[in-house]
């Protein structure tokens, strides 16, 4: 049964799916040969246009794989995505934009070089592109660095640069792969809350990776919590809280019944995706 | 500040066999491949003036080189000249570091000079050398350990100086004397780096010995390379050649196998 | 500020040693030439249209040699590069093939392309093939695999993807590569001309000494020597520009 038919949340969206999955398997390594990995085993979704969903899942689950794949990085080696009605099997920079965990910012260009490259292959006009990029810089607070070469900032003003690009890129779909998970905590909870404010104004589809518990619940409109290795979405809950989301609705009693039905479905999952680790590492050693 | 870290990308010490088979199988099938390329393209369309099939190197190698005395004295000769430019460079190199190295003050003042001397492209000192050394081993051997005392020279001073504070450091706060830091942190750290220059040296004491051979025309190698290249004789001249890169690579090997001995006490750095 | 002074004692006393050798003639002449000879035969030697003709052919060697030496050293890095199997298949070929000495294989350059410039182009392009070449590949094969994501994901073209991401951060060791290329070149360049050619810088120096005219073949040392410091100290300015930029 797919579990995404079954939610209600969907049958109320009257937009199509803008991003739709169907049967993905992800197998790495050839059919016979005895590494091969199973990455991502069935999976099927539909995301809406607008919404924020989050893959939650332990090391290892294929959450990270199944966000490439979605995103036309990797062709799919069963099943397929589609977004808006076309295949997605090659990155499609007019209507996906990633931001990836580490900066990707090119160190031998500035700041502003860097977003320049990024519109030149989008095709976007040379005038726009400073406006669009001083916008951008300035919603994360770095608009004052914008001639800085990504060496000269530290590694949270990097990322803020990093996130900033891909919001500058102005597409319609995010895919965002632990983007904060390099960042210390405080940045962590101002970045979450600028990014609610900016799904709440924008209308931006985001699907996001993540294995922190409170990020997922506080940011997501659907949390996908995914199996260890290989991964199958697990279950698919729903968080009703309008965005943009306020620092208070971590304190109020649902946050943390939300955040502890994850961990629920979670903790067997954790200790299997440890276990598999560890059979990984004495076969390795 | 070693050369092979400046300067070339150098892979590690590894002997030509370490690869998967799939690759070992793959180069040999190419290079197969090649030769049997080069013999036909040679017996069918090549000037017999220039090209030689491998099929005629092999069999002048039988016939014309290796029954030849004078030749294989030749070959001899530059064999041995290399083992003493080798030597010589070595000890040369090993002392005048560890002089030029011990103090600050020489080590400011002296190696700017030999690096400078080290810019020098030598070739043009070559006719200088048979002035001064004749046209015998002598000069050959000179013009070899010109070109091999720098790397160890190089290697050597900078061993003495690139040592990790760190472990200075942590000798002096152990209470070691100078002479015991020389001996148990600095020496080692040098000699770590004098292997590293070793197989450097090796290939530049053969560049120069060769270089000499080469310009003297009248006996030795080069009288020998000048001679078939003349008279239009590839296929000796290959074989000669080719015999020649052989010793080069053996003489290689074997000095990568001693510096991957004693390399593996040594810390990777 | 010590050190200083000490390399000027030195070279001083070398200066001092050769001119002290020409009067006592200590040395040989033939072999040592008292300085002022030296002076004089340098002196008439840049006035002499052979000096300039044959200054000229080198240079325009070296250059030729380093043309072609960097065009395809980097053109074969970048095709070896391309994929995973054929750098591990061919970069410790070329790695090892770097270890023979290039002139062993002189003659056949001199058999295959005569004793004119074209074999010392030949010979100097194939000796400054290998460092470049071999520096391009493993200045390629670095690039942090995260940005050839990014600039995938960015929809980059294959030339894009080259000018933007992998020249970019190959470019620190390319340049190493390409600065011992270059006097790898300017040096075998003029060991060819020593050992076999008819006209050049190098075929000078040999004629000097076959004639027996030991202050002329100085002579040209000189000019030589003061070439390559030359070049060292503008290609260390021309690096360390490049580097800090």
């Amino acid at each position: 049964m797919n579990l995404a038919e079954a939610d209600p949340k969907i049958a109320a969206v009257q937009a199509p799916a803008a991003i739709s999955v169907r049967g993905l398997t992800q197998r790495f390594g050839d059919p016979g040969d005895p590494r091969a990995v199973l990455a991502v085993d069935s999976v099927s979704l539909d995301i809406a246009r607008g919404e924020f969903l989050c893959l939650l899942g332990p090391s290892g689950c294929g959450k990270s794989t199944l966000l490439n794949v979605i995103g036309g990085l990797l062709k799919p080696t069963e099943g397929a995505v589609t977004v808006e009605g076309a295949i997605v099997d090659a990155p499609r920079p007019d209507k996906i934009a990633f931001v990836f965990q580490e900066s990707t910012l090119f160190p031998w260009y500035t700041v502003a070089e860097n977003f320049a490259i990024a519109f030149k292959y989008q095709g976007a006009a040379a005038s726009e592109w400073r406006d669009r990029t001083l916008s951008a810089l300035k919603s994360v607070g770095m608009a004052g660095f914008i001639d800085h070469y990504p060496n000269q900032l530290s590694i949270g003003m990097r990322q803020r640069v990093n996130l900033a690009r891909g919001i500058a890129a102005g597409t319609e779909i995010l895919l965002m792969d632990e983007p904060f998970a390099a960042l210390d905590e405080q940045t962590r909870m101002v970045l979450g809350e600028d990014l609610s404010t900016l799904l709440a104004e924008t209308g931006k589809t985001i699907v996001f990776v993540t294995h922190s518990l409170a990020e997922a619940v506080f940011l997501s409109d659907r949390i996908a919590v995914m199996t260890a290795r290989p991964g199958r979405i697990k279950k698919i809950l729903s968080i009703d809280v309008p965005h943009p989301r306020l620092p208070g609705f971590m304190l109020e009693p649902r946050f943390s019944e939300w955040r502890n039905e994850c961990y629920a479905l979670l903790r067997d999952e954790i200790r299997e995706a440890m276990a598999i680790a560890e059979t990984a590492g004495k076969e390795t050693s | 500040m070693s050369l092979t870290q400046t300067g070339l990308a150098q892979g590690p010490a590894r002997g030509p066999f370490a690869a998967s088979t799939k690759i070992m199988w793959t180069r040999w099938a190419i290079v197969l491949g090649l030769l049997l390329l080069w013999e036909i393209a040679a017996r069918l369309g090549g000037n017999a003036n220039l090209i030689a099939p491998p099929s005629s190197i092999v069999q002048a190698l039988f016939t014309q080189i290796l029954p030849d005395g004078e030749i294989r004295g030749a070959i001899a000769l530059a064999l041995l000249e290399v083992c003493v430019a080798y030597a010589l460079s070595i000890a040369g190199g090993l002392a005048l570091g560890l002089a030029i190295g011990s103090t600050d003050l020489s080590r400011r003042s002296l190696f700017p000079i030999v690096l400078l001397l080290y810019a020098i492209p030598q070739a043009v000192l070559l006719p200088l050398f048979t002035l001064g050394f004749g046209i015998g081993p002598a000069a050959k051997i000179a013009f070899g350990f010109s070109h091999g005392v720098f790397p160890i020279l190089v290697n050597v001073v900078a061993g003495m100086r690139n040592v990790n504070p760190l472990y200075l450091k942590a000798a002096r706060a152990m209470g070691a004397g100078s002479s015991d830091i020389f001996r148990n942190v600095t020496f080692p750290h040098m000699v770590a780096s004098f292997f590293a220059g070793l197989r450097l040296s090796m290939t530049m004491t053969m560049l120069g010995v060769i270089l000499a051979e080469l310009y003297v025309s009248t006996g030795g190698i080069g009288h020998f390379t000048k001679l078939f290249a003349e008279t239009f004789d590839p296929s000796p001249l290959f074989a000669l050649i080719g015999t020649l890169a052989l010793m080069a690579i053996v003489l290689n090997e074997l000095v990568r196998t001693i510096e991957r001995r004693f390399s593996l006490w040594k810390e990777s750095s | 500020m010590q050190a200083r002074a000490v390399q000027l004692v030195f070279i001083g006393l070398a200066f001092a040693a050769w001119y002290v050798a020409g009067r006592t003639g200590a040395v040989s002449p033939l072999f040592l030439p008292p300085l002022e000879d030296v002076f004089q035969a340098l002196a008439q030697l840049v006035q002499t249209t052979e000096f300039w003709s044959a200054v000229g052919v080198t240079l325009a060697t070296i250059a030729r040699a380093y043309l072609i030496a960097c065009v395809l050293g980097i053109g074969v890095a970048y095709l070896v590069t391309r994929s995973r199997f054929l750098t591990r298949l061919l970069e410790p070929v070329i790695s090892n093939l770097f270890a023979i000495p290039i002139t062993l294989f002189f003659p056949l350059f001199i058999l295959l392309f005569g004793i004119g410039v074209e074999s010392k182009v030949a010979y100097g392009a194939t000796n400054a093939f290998f460092p470049i070449a071999l520096n391009t590949i493993a200045g390629l094969s670095s690039v942090d695999g995260r940005f050839l994501n990014a600039a995938r994901s960015m929809g980059f073209t294959p030339f894009g993807t080259f000018r933007h991401v992998l020249f970019p951060a190959a470019f620190p060791i390319m340049l190493t590569g390409l600065r011992i290329g270059f006097f790898i070149c300017f040096a075998s360049v003029l060991a060819g001309e020593t050992i076999s050619s008819v006209s050049g810088v190098g075929r000078n120096i040999a004629l000097a000494a076959e004639l027996f005219e030991p202050a002329r073949m100085f002579a040209w040392i000189v000019v030589v020597i003061a070439a390559a410091l030359v070049l060292n100290t503008l290609v260390s300015m021309i690096e360390n520009r490049m580097r800090g930029h």
